[in-house]
């Protein structure tokens, strides 16, 4: 009996070393980690609802422009670029939330330094209606700042799921057979940095002022905190 | 010329819509509009309050407009940060009350424009209610942003401009 108890009692002290070990191993890696990452700086509290905990590095993306220009991650880089995902058979939400956009990049104006650094990005997840020439002309439609673009399938999700926003397009709900068929979609808009790097976003329901007031006051809080 | 008739027709409809708004009915349409959209645009939204005057609940059962193919009874609505549209095949305005159709919810969905429309054009559209009263309106086309809308505040009452006839 009492060799087993004793065996028992150094099996479990073996355990016990091995996890002490292992939350010591974890710590140090995690402290390590924190020491090469940037460290994370509070934002101020008006704006922190806004932001992301950590910012997300973006993988490099295709998307396709009027003029078959395309648009990838280095496109964003240097720029913050406000993306609304929607689709121009959409009559309530997306012209709602591309004019709340684009009055709210005109009164982004009144700081001129965060002015320049802005674009809208419209991504329509409606390839199949939506063709670059008419992203062109319903974009720029809100605001000389934004661009249109799209793209297959496979590259729209990949751009989109890097931001979590998905949609689902309803061929079974259409009213009438062909071309109307409705598209449920994310209607945040997402904010990447001038790193590239998704940062923030704004949920619904979005008003013009509320997005230029909190964009400012990021833009102000990342030149003078966070940027490298 | 064309201009001249057009203008004739747009005066007759404004009084037909005032007519059937002061024929003794309970129903009122109050600020009628379409939301404006780049003219490539085929399938746009109309908002618009209806007012029910009566002391009984009344039923849009169906809107149909000259410029458009199709129009729905839609509404916006989000689950989470997910804008889904529904269709709605009635909508009931209780006695003395009043249901606005507005951005991001209730809205009418104009599906396939005859005609590209402009800022400031009017669409003429006629709301069938249960009962079998039709009830015909103007819709301004304007942008829903509100520096727009001091310059079109007076336009867009054509559901009661029992002046103008």
């Amino acid at each position: 009996m009492k060799r087993q108890s004793g065996l028992l009692t150094r099996k479990s002290l073996a355990i016990l070393l091995t996890v002490a070990v292992a939350i010591a191993v974890a710590a140090a890696v995690f402290i390590g980690s924190r020491r090469v990452s940037e460290p994370v700086v509070k934002p101020p509290e008006d704006i922190e609802d806004y932001l992301f905990w950590q910012a997300k590095e973006l993988t490099d993306f295709k998307l396709i422009g009027a003029d078959n220009k395309t648009l990838g991650l280095n496109d964003l880089k240097g720029k913050w670029s406000f993306v609304f995902f929607g689709y121009i058979h959409c009559p309530d939400v997306c012209p709602l939330t591309m004019g709340v956009l684009g009055q709210a990049f005109k009164l982004i104006e009144k700081n001129p330094a965060a002015h320049q650094e802005i674009q809208g990005i419209f991504v329509s997840v409606d390839p199949k209606r939506d063709t670059p020439e008419l992203l062109k002309e319903y974009a720029s439609y809100f605001s000389n700042k934004f661009i249109g673009v799209t793209g297959n399938t496979a590259q729209v999700d990949a751009f989109s799921r890097q931001m979590s926003a998905l949609y689902t397009i309803h061929p079974e709900e259409s009213q009438e057979s062909g071309d109307n068929y409705l598209v449920t979609h994310n209607s945040t808009v997402f904010l990447v940095d001038p790193q590239g790097r998704l940062y923030g976003r704004f949920p619904p329901p979005q008003l013009p002022q509320e997005i230029a007031e909190v964009f400012i006051k990021i833009h102000t809080f990342y030149n003078e905190r966070v940027k490298k | 010329m064309i201009k001249f008739f057009s203008t004739i027709l747009v005066a007759l409809m404004l009084g037909l819509a005032a007519l059937s708004a002061s024929a003794g009915s309970d129903i009122q349409i109050r600020d009628p509009w379409v939301q404006a959209a780049p003219p490539s645009v085929k399938v746009l939204a109309a908002y618009l309050e209806i007012k029910n005057d009566g002391k009984k609940q009344r039923v849009l059962t169906d809107v149909s407009s000259p410029a458009f193919a199709q129009v729905g009874i839609h509404r916006t609505v989000m689950h989470g940060n997910m804008a889904h549209m529904e269709h709605l095949k009635e909508l009931a305005v209780p006695p003395n009350a009043s249901v606005v159709l507005q951005p991001g919810g209730l809205h009418l969905m104009l599906t396939d424009a005859k005609k590209p429309l402009n800022t400031g054009d009017s669409v003429p559209m006629t709301l069938t209610f249960k009962d079998g009263e039709k009830v015909a309106v103007q819709a301004t086309v304007r942008s829903g942003q509100k520096e727009d809308m001091g310059d079109h505040q007076h336009m867009d009452h054509s559901g009661h401009m029992n002046h103008n006839h």
